[in-house]
């Protein structure tokens, strides 16, 4: 029974709410996912649960021979409980599982058949195990684990051990194959007794030993596997007694979590961003080299925690999400976000557009923000290398002309994208002639289909990037003042036109011919109606709207992989537009909300929802 | 004659590829000996073609870089140029255009056929290709028998049905041309040059992998003049 398998079924069977599956959550969950499967349960019957792609090959899995004809509802899971999917990454080990409640014991095995009881070493709790997973059971909740140690992990301990018995290194004759000579025969025991010197021949009966396999080889292995065996009974045994004897869960570690679990929506989403700086294996160096540096940055981070809500309402499905910070990065943040929206971009926005969003930060601000926050940890630390780059970084804060930088990039931009359209190219064409059928090649007009993007920067100092325009234009004819307008010919894929609008406060590149050569100074009467204007204003630092009809029938297929393609053709026939916008940053944290609102089809969220996981599990297989 | 597996490498862009044009074009002295001319041009799908070289992998084949191609057409080149019988080979590409020519002169018919035969089998990783076994020329002197073989209709059942569509958009032109007048053909699809001294037959790549019979022709000379 495959792991994403009792997660894919667990994940919908056990949308539960009620009891405290919760209260075993280890707390070195970083991420958690965590569904009230009564208020689903409520909208989706299971006899329509059962009829998904994912639901069939579960039945198979794990309804196989004694249990053939049952289905889910026979799978004595409590769908009165919550179902909390986790997932933790540490230094050196890996956690993830889920928890949930048991309705009834009996069925649960008959589901559960891989699982063999083991003696617990938990009063009151019962353990099973498999060849990965581990399942505990304590009242009439379970928790499905599997800890593993990370494999470099393993490979460390195991090469300390191998060396430190007297072992040459394992790997050094991986390289070297002896050329097998194909004239060499396979020599039978039969024949080396006929060829035996009489006089020693031993019995007919006596039996040759076995011949010996590698010795090396198979005992490196078979150290490591050990290794790993022995690390991941330790870790389990280490996680199971903070959570079984201490009572110490994810609940009780972070009052966060807790709060976020007194949500009554459909589900809750939680995940320890300060946690996952923390134990980045890519900050190893940097935590070596540097502790104390490493210390005020992993203090930077903490309180970094994003908290979210899942809401099914009758047409839309809504994800809330709050992004918490500690007060220092959250000055960066509110500096950074505390940016005027530029009005201009509307104007480049089509109303007709499949696609858009706008993004208003202040760089400008959240660069002076962040060296004030920063350069003081990096100014105490104490290490030649650090000095010199904090030197560096001073001077270059005295020397470069800060205006003209963050005029030129302030940070804020747009982007649309409005479909597939033809663009003009160009061909070789073959012509015949009609006497001989000789042929010539000639250079002729084409079109082709290409996806059409928009994107733009806002700029107070558009006379920079003109003045890098102008050089480029002496250096290449492919660059070309148009007026109202640049032009780089061929710059997409060395076959279309890439266009540049230097306008308005805003430098724009775009492949949209229409927009460049006939609305330089943006779309007028065409542009994005003043509604919707206005829902992109009233946003906090991003807005985005995506018209899910017209984007996924626009997108080039081509463009994408057969399994990207799996996904967008279930999407196919489904309306509704998609709008994320955010809240005011303030120095505690920023709200995102992102809204599905969908047309009519479709009779219940929760389908909906279903569907799309579905289209997951299928391209996930 | 057509030899879509000489290009196998390009078979990657065939079946994503709009608009492809192939000219095959065999000029056949009264000797036997003669040239090959075959371009492919895939002009009119530079963006899509640029795109596909943008990618690491496409649906789960990994996409050769223009290095990578580059190096097989040369492979090509040097193997068919000490094929018996073969001489002033050419293959001209351009990858801004992607245009492909090869060319190349042999002393007859079948030396033509052997030398084409034993590359596509040293390039292909296919052991056994049991279409390279069919005869796709014939010249006894009198009359000229083409066909091509059935190699391309096992390679497009895969095609998705848009790419269908765009190979439908494409052209497919084989021009087989002599010293002397023709005479007669058998092909109704095939045309006459004016001079008599050419004939043509024009489709669609899609329709020549689905029938390898569209090209079939038998070509009857005129007798030479002493």
């Amino acid at each position: 029974m495959k792991l994403h398998n009792i997660i894919a079924f667990l994940f919908i069977a056990g949308l539960a709410n009620a009891q405290k599956s919760e209260d075993l959550i280890p707390k070195d969950a970083v991420t958690v996912f965590s569904i009230n499967n009564f208020n689903l349960l409520q909208k989706i019957s299971l006899d329509d649960l059962v009829k998904y792609e994912f639901m069939e090959e579960i039945q198979q899995e794990l309804f196989d021979g004694s249990t053939s004809g049952k289905t889910l509802k026979d799978s004595g899971i409590d769908f009165d409980q919550k179902l909390n999917v986790f997932y933790g990454r540490g230094e050196s080990n890996e956690v993830s599982g889920f928890t949930f409640g048991i309705k009834n014991k009996a069925d649960l095995f008959l589901v559960f058949d891989d699982f063999e009881r083991i003696e617990s070493p938990y009063p009151g709790t019962e353990f099973y195990s498999s060849y990965f997973n581990n399942l505990i059971i304590q009242g009439n909740s379970a928790l499905l684990i599997r800890v593993e140690p990370t494999m470099e992990k393993v490979d460390e301990m195991t090469d300390s051990i191998w060396y430190s018995r007297g072992n040459k290194n394992p790997w050094y004759m991986d390289d070297y194959m002896e050329p097998i000579n194909e004239n060499d025969e396979e020599v039978f025991e039969e024949e080396i007794f006929e060829e035996m010197d009489p006089e020693k021949k031993p019995d007919s009966n006596y039996e040759f030993p076995d011949a010996e396999e590698d010795p090396n080889q198979k005992n490196y292995y078979e150290l490591r596997d050990s290794v790993q065996l022995i690390m991941q009974t330790q870790l389990l045994k280490e996680l199971c007694d903070e959570l079984l004897i201490e009572k110490i869960n994810l609940i009780s570690f972070d009052s966060r979590f807790k709060e976020q679990l007194t949500h009554t929506s459909e589900g809750i989403f939680y995940l320890d961003n300060s946690r996952n700086v923390q134990k980045a294996q890519g900050l190893w160096y940097f935590q070596t080299m540097f502790p104390s540096l490493y210390n005020d940055m992993k203090e930077l981070y903490t309180g970094n925690v994003l908290l979210g809500d899942l809401l099914l309402h009758d047409n839309s499905v809504q994800f809330k999400m709050e992004a918490r910070y500690g007060e220092k990065i959250g000055s960066i943040y509110e500096k950074m976000n505390d940016a005027k929206f530029d009005n201009h971009v509307l104007k480049y926005i089509h109303q007709d557009n499949s696609a858009y969003f706008t993004y208003n930060i202040n760089l400008r601000q959240a660069y002076e923000e962040a060296y004030k926050v920063v350069m003081p940890i990096l100014t105490d630390e104490r290490n030649a290398q650090i000095s010199a780059n904090v030197l560096t970084i001073e001077l270059l804060n005295e020397f470069v002309n800060k205006d003209a930088l963050f005029g030129t990039y302030k940070g804020s931009m747009f982007g649309t994208f409005n479909g597939i359209k033809k663009i003009k190219t160009s061909k070789i064409e073959f012509t015949y002639d009609e006497v001989t059928f000789e042929y010539i090649e000639k250079e002729v007009e084409a079109e082709e289909d290409m996806p059409i993007f928009t994107i733009g920067f806002t700029t107070e100092r558009g006379d920079i990037p003109e003045k890098v325009l102008n050089h480029l234009s002496r250096l290449t004819s492919r660059f070309q003042n148009m007026g109202n307008y640049w032009i780089y010919e061929d710059a997409i894929l060395d076959a279309a036109p890439l266009y540049m609008i230097n306008k308005n406060g805003l430098f724009i590149f775009t492949n949209d011919e229409d927009l460049a050569v006939n609305h330089a100074n943006g779309f007028g009467s065409v542009a994005l109606s003043k509604k919707e204007a206005k829902k992109s204003k009233k946003s906090g630092f991003m807005y985005a709207n995506i018209d899910w009809a017209q984007a996924i029938d626009r997108f080039p297929r081509d463009f994408f992989s057969a399994q990207q393609n799996e996904i967008i053709d279930a999407m196919r026939g489904k309306t509704g537009i998609m709008e994320l916008t955010t809240s005011k940053t303030t120095k505690e944290k920023t709200n995102f909300d992102l809204v599905y609102n969908f047309g009519g089809t479709y009779d219940n969220p929760g389908k909906y929802l279903l569907d799309m996981l579905n289209s997951l599990y299928v391209i996930s297989k | 004659m057509k030899i879509t597996s000489f290009i196998g490498l390009l078979i990657i862009f065939l079946s994503f590829t709009s608009c492809i044009e192939i000219i095959d074009d065999i000029s056949i002295k009264n000797d036997g000996s003669g040239t090959l001319k075959y371009t492919v041009n895939l002009s009119s799908s530079k963006i899509k073609i640029n795109s596909i070289l943008a990618l690491d992998s496409l649906e789960g084949k990994a996409v050769p870089s223009i290095e990578e191609i580059e190096e097989r057409i040369i492979s090509f080149k040097k193997k068919l140029e000490g094929k018996p019988g073969m001489s002033n080979v050419s293959l001209d590409y351009n990858f801004t255009d992607y245009i492909f020519k090869l060319q190349c002169d042999f002393t007859n018919v079948m030396a033509l056929q052997t030398a084409l035969k034993e590359v596509i089998q040293e390039e292909s990783k296919e052991k056994n290709i049991p279409e390279l076994e069919q005869t796709w020329l014939s010249w006894d002197g009198t009359k000229m028998v083409r066909s091509i073989p059935e190699i391309t209709v096992k390679k497009t059942k895969d095609f998705k049905q848009e790419d269908i569509e765009l190979m439908k958009q494409g052209n497919y032109t084989s021009i087989s041309r002599f010293e002397r007048m023709v005479d007669k053909f058998d092909n109704t699809s095939a045309t006459l040059s004016k001079n008599k001294m050419a004939v043509m037959i024009r489709t669609n790549p899609y329709a020549l992998t689905q029938n390898s019979t569209i090209l079939e022709n038998t070509i009857y000379l005129s007798p030479i003049k002493n």
